[in-house]
């Protein structure tokens, strides 16, 4: 039996080897030197202890207890921030009256050149044409759709160049999941404005770019009325000399000539038509593409579980953003709140064991 | 409460504050431990009145964190003592100074020779440093094992078995002088 087990025996009451009898006894000496309370002092610590907050009485904060609401205080301001557009994406569905944007691809890489104007409705304005000159104007318009949704999509393009009496020249509609359709549309020139107006803001798709084209034929239609002015003169004129004319050789002359200028009238008819043509109606080169996410209908749509599990779910990335971004901020502060504290607490420690040594 | 110098590791329930921490509980605790503790504080001070108080600030302590535990860094009762011990140590750091142990009235009913060795044994005792008293307290007083012992202090449980044995030498010492 070792020290230590005797005084472990001699501290349990138990028996030790007549050898360890003083250490035994030593021990029994000092376990007697025990303070005790007296029995007022230990009525005083019970009453200490009773007067001391209870759960009874003051229950312990339980802050995870507020956890739900302050997530959905925090799922509510970030909705509202969404909701108000302070997003880059477009705006919320729910959000009234407001129609697409573009999203994906900028605008700007696509068409650099002819970077559409946003109007305040969202639609986009086409290049501005001037009075007096003749100008043929045409549109590139790329939309993107989800797979399930292009033969809706293609349905609406149809729709609406009806309305504004335009035909199409050709298309393709290819469905499935790598869905395709590609349309080649003319629409008269007054009405390409609202018209794309109307392509910008479909149902179901999304405009992923537009690009507008103007091309200036004012001195091409004018070059070509003044050959038809020029060559009718001729005619009249070519005619009127046929009228006098009184040898053969005249009159085989003056025909050739006067074939000439009819080839010269045709040739500037037909230019003049094919440029009034071009002026009169637009051509609208638009594309459906799947792969972009498309939106859900906004406004005048009614409200479905779809667009509700869409825009939680917008609003989720958009919290989990943020809280990504807070904590990115945070990280570093607990760090050094830790250090301060772990200094702290050594610090603390260190000066409780150098209080006990000067004890 | 009685006067109980037994060691209270198999009295308290090993689950009374890490797997519910209730009032209930807490005060089973308080109710076990509390003589311990204010023995131990009473020895490390040497002073009833003080300890006293340091007693109860270590349990207002003790509830206030009693969701601190964990069962796996040791026994509750080792982790009271080790809140008792801080706010002991901090007593000690406020004061500066050791005030003197109002001791109790000795029945002196033992007879001569026990008496001049339990008077021996007091001297001795107060002769010794505050950190070997607080072994003496922790070891004696408050009944922990060496086990708890070396989680309140610090130290290996073989440590604290070549400390106890170098305090028992001194206090042999002190008491053959």
């Amino acid at each position: 039996m070792n020290e230590l087990e005797v005084i472990d025996a001699a501290l349990a009451g138990d028996p030790v080897d007549p050898e360890h009898a003083e250490l035994a006894e030593l021990v029994l000496l000092l376990r007697d030197e025990r303070p005790v309370p007296a029995p007022e002092v230990a009525a005083r610590l019970d009453g200490r202890l009773r007067s001391a907050p209870s759960p009874r009485r003051r229950p312990a904060t339980r802050w995870w207890a507020f956890a739900p609401a302050g997530g959905l205080a925090v799922a509510v301001v970030v909705a509202v921030v969404v909701g108000s557009g302070g997003g880059r994406g477009r705006p919320m569905s729910s959000s009234s009256g407001v129609a697409h944007v573009a999203r994906g691809v900028p605008l700007s890489r696509l068409a650099p050149a002819l970077t559409p104007a946003t109007s305040a409705s969202g639609a986009f304005a086409p290049n501005p044409t001037f009075p007096g000159r003749k100008q043929v104007q045409s549109s590139e318009l790329y939309l993107s759709t989800r797979p399930s949704h292009m033969e809706d999509v293609a349905y609406q393009v149809l729709v609406i160049v009806r309305r504004y009496n335009g035909y199409v020249n050709n298309s393709t509609v290819s469905s499935g999941a790598n869905g395709y359709s590609q349309f080649q549309l003319t629409v008269p020139s007054s009405s390409l404005s609202p018209a794309l107006g109307d392509l910008s803001t479909l149902q179901y798709a999304q405009v992923v770019s537009r690009t507008d084209n103007t091309n200036d034929v004012t001195d091409q239609f004018n070059g070509a009325s003044n050959e038809l002015a020029e060559a009718q003169a001729l005619r009249t004129s070519l005619l009127k000399q046929l009228q006098n004319a009184s040898t053969q050789t005249q009159i085989d002359a003056l025909q050739a000539q006067l074939h000439d200028a009819n080839a010269r009238i045709g040739g500037a008819q037909s230019t003049l038509r094919s440029l009034s043509r071009q002026i009169s109606y637009s051509q609208i080169s638009l594309t459906v593409q799947t792969g972009h996410a498309a939106p859900v209908p906004v406004s005048g749509g009614s409200f479905t579980i779809g667009k509700a599990a869409h825009d939680a779910g917008r609003v989720l990335t958009v919290a989990a953003g943020v809280a990504l971004i807070a904590l990115a901020g945070l990280v570093p502060v607990a760090l050094v709140v830790a250090a301060v504290w772990w200094i702290a607490e050594l610090v603390r420690r260190r000066r409780r064991e150098q209080a006990l040594d000067m004890a | 409460m009685t006067d109980r110098l037994e060691p209270r590791s198999e009295v308290v329930s090993a689950t009374l504050v890490a797997e519910a921490g209730t009032w209930e509980r807490f005060e089973a605790l308080y109710r076990a431990s509390r003589d311990d503790v204010y023995a131990y504080v009473a020895t490390l001070l040497r002073d009833r009145v003080t300890a006293e108080d340091v007693t109860a600030q270590a349990f207002e302590r003790a509830y206030r964190r009693r969701r601190t535990f964990d069962r796996r860094r040791g026994e509750e009762r080792a982790w009271l003592f080790g809140i008792a011990r801080n706010a002991a140590l901090d007593e000690l750091r406020r004061r500066k100074r050791l005030a003197p142990l109002a001791m109790d009235p000795v029945e002196d009913v033992d007879p001569a020779d026990v008496a001049l060795r339990r008077t021996a044994v007091r001297a001795a005792l107060a002769g010794l440093s505050a950190r070997d008293r607080e072994l003496v307290a922790l070891k004696f007083h408050a009944g922990l094992s060496n086990g708890e012992l070396g989680r309140i202090l610090g130290l290996s449980e073989s440590a604290v078995g070549t400390r106890l044995h170098r305090v028992i030498e001194k206090l042999r010492k002190a008491c053959d002088e």
